[in-house]
């Protein structure tokens, strides 16, 4: 090895050293965990009894399949709004600069002080339902708050994200060369058929970068889900501490949930890239 | 129709959507955090029927808000300062020198932004249970301190690739040590992105929730705890509202800030001066 390639290696130490020391041991912290290794009481010892324990859980499954929804119409809406919006303001015009500021605000708001608000605009006593009535639009206030679909989870998600998505996408809409897209004009493409040959195969890094991350993002909220989402059901965020804080073994049977939340986070967000990846790939070549 | 046409049409959709999204419900929110205590709010009054600053007295007075403030910004600049001298040479090794695998360290050093905050929050607790260290702001602190080191290397490692070797050797060749070298070729590429990076982690360690709620609760609170006991199940809605505001506004202001340094770098690369 020499000797800048040592310097380099010694340098990465400190910063990406620790980064790396820390997620590996809170990872292996879960893990041992899950199979009953540091245990604050009780003995420990190696066992699956956890891991049955939560996998035969019907609260497990309907919260791995809530957190799944939630993460993959999420990361779709949010790229489905920030593409016709970075595509539109892909070529400055007055005021450009000004809208795309005011598209990426959300991005300031915390994400409780979004739920709070969401939630103060739509709850039983709020603005939105003091219209309704007032509209004679409806006799008395409508329930909104919490619904079981998660529909205020999802809001609250493609509002907080889509900005990010649009930050990935304008980027990667504004490389491509106009040459490109005003060739296949002059062949007759349209619109439609621009976007789709064109644009979304050569943008086709940046879509998937958002959406794994908003993925990812989603299928681990738990603050959108606690003050928004449905009373009936969890997500996985909110089945882990819950289980950590009220169960016997909740350190043990957390950890298992922490484990299956990571590799849906992962699994899922790796799949729902690939498979956009087929779709476009089959869409351009139609 | 024509382009500016439908550019016109859909900007002022767009601002239409913000003000329903952005300015209404904040303009909500504020009216919330001025209703007057002894005159509620609700159906069939428009708007709040008496307006006072009783609330905001009232929650400085009873609450442990001033503690969560006091927490939250002695927290911050500890963990903004702590990153950014960790993340700095790692920054320099992306920004200025070539070595295998320089790529995959890159990815690697993304690796808190995709493990699920709550899952490093939950574990991190439990591994601050097994070394024994039970002090809640120095758990936090360490915590967050790991969890925002990406952000100030990303920053800083494109400080320092703006950094020209043309300054860096003409300072040398002039025979200036290895403090002029700094002083001259160095800090002033470096400044604006050191400054960007310090006031991005303060403002994401005041805003962080997962670790400060999961290892701080129930006793050392910061201003997204605080917040969070407003909300959920026992939803005060008037000192939810004070708090959002106190927790939202000052940031956006350090987020302008941030955004002027960032732009100022385009200056200092081109002149060598910041």
């Amino acid at each position: 090895m020499n000797k800048q390639t040592l310097l380099a290696y010694c340098l990465l130490l400190p910063g990406l050293g620790l980064i790396i020391v820390f997620i590996f041991v809170i990872i292996s912290m879960a893990l041992a965990q899950s199979v009953g290794y540091f245990n604050f009481s009780g003995s420990s010892t190696f066992t699956w009894q956890f891991w049955q324990q939560i996998l035969a859980d019907h609260q497990l499954s309907r919260a791995f399949f809530y957190s799944l929804k939630i993460a993959t119409i999420s990361a779709i809406l949010s790229v489905s709004f920030a593409y016709p919006l970075a595509l539109w303001l892909r070529d400055p015009f007055r005021g450009s600069q000004f809208v795309s500021s005011l598209l990426k605000a959300p991005l300031l708001v915390h994400g409780l002080v979004a739920a709070f608000l969401y939630v103060n605009f739509i709850s039983f006593n709020g603005f939105l339902n003091q219209i309704f009535v007032h509209l004679g639009l409806v006799s008395r206030p409508i329930r909104m708050q919490n619904d079981s679909y998660g529909i205020g989870v999802i809001i609250l998600q493609v509002w907080k994200q889509m900005p990010f998505a649009l930050l990935l996408l304008t980027g990667a809409v504004q490389s491509i060369g106009h040459d490109i897209t005003d060739a296949a004009k002059d062949l007759g493409a349209g619109a439609w058929t621009r976007f789709v040959k064109i644009i979304l195969p050569l943008t086709l890094k940046a879509l998937q970068a958002a959406l794994i991350i908003i993925f990812i993002g989603a299928a681990g909220d738990y603050s959108f889900q606690i003050v928004a989402g449905p009373i009936d059901v969890s997500s996985l965020a909110q089945l882990m501490l819950r289980i950590q804080a009220n169960d016997a073994n909740g350190w043990n049977l957390s950890a298992t949930v922490a484990i299956l939340l990571m590799l849906t986070a992962l699994i899922g967000s790796a799949l729902l890239a690939l498979i956009t990846q087929q779709v476009i790939k089959w869409g351009a070549k139609r | 129709m024509n382009k500016p046409c439908t550019n016109r049409l859909i900007t002022l959709l767009v601002i239409g959507f913000c003000c329903i999204s952005l300015v209404l419900p904040f303009s909500l929110a504020m009216l919330w955090s001025l209703v007057d205590p002894g005159h509620p709010w609700s159906y069939p009054h428009i708007l709040p029927p008496v307006l006072s600053l009783q609330r905001w007295v009232d929650i400085w007075t009873t609450t442990s808000l001033p503690q969560a403030l006091l927490h939250s910004y002695l927290l911050a600049p500890c963990v903004a300062l702590c990153s950014v001298l960790l993340a700095l040479p790692t920054a320099y090794a992306f920004g200025r020198l070539e070595f295998p695998g320089k790529q995959a360290a890159q990815l690697i050093s993304l690796l808190p932004l995709i493990v699920p905050s709550f899952v490093v929050a939950l574990f991190f607790s439990s591994l601050l249970n097994v070394l024994g260290i039970y002090s809640r702001f120095l758990g936090i602190l360490i915590g967050q301190t790991v969890l925002f080191i990406p952000y100030a290397i990303r920053i800083l490692s494109v400080s320092f690739s703006l950094i020209r070797q043309e300054i860096i050797d003409a300072t040398r060749d002039l025979g200036g040590g290895p403090i002029t070298v700094f002083k001259t070729a160095y800090l002033p590429v470096l400044k604006p992105g050191l400054l960007a990076s310090i006031i991005m982690i303060f403002i994401l360690s005041i805003e962080e929730f997962a670790i400060a709620f999961v290892v701080g609760s129930p006793d050392f609170v910061t201003v997204p705890t605080i917040l969070y006991s407003y909300l959920g199940y026992n939803f005060i809605r008037s000192n939810a509202a004070v708090v959002s505001l106190i927790l939202v506004v000052p940031n956006i202001f350090l987020m302008l800030l941030m955004e002027r340094f960032l732009k100022a770098r385009n200056t200092a690369v081109i002149t060598g001066k910041g």
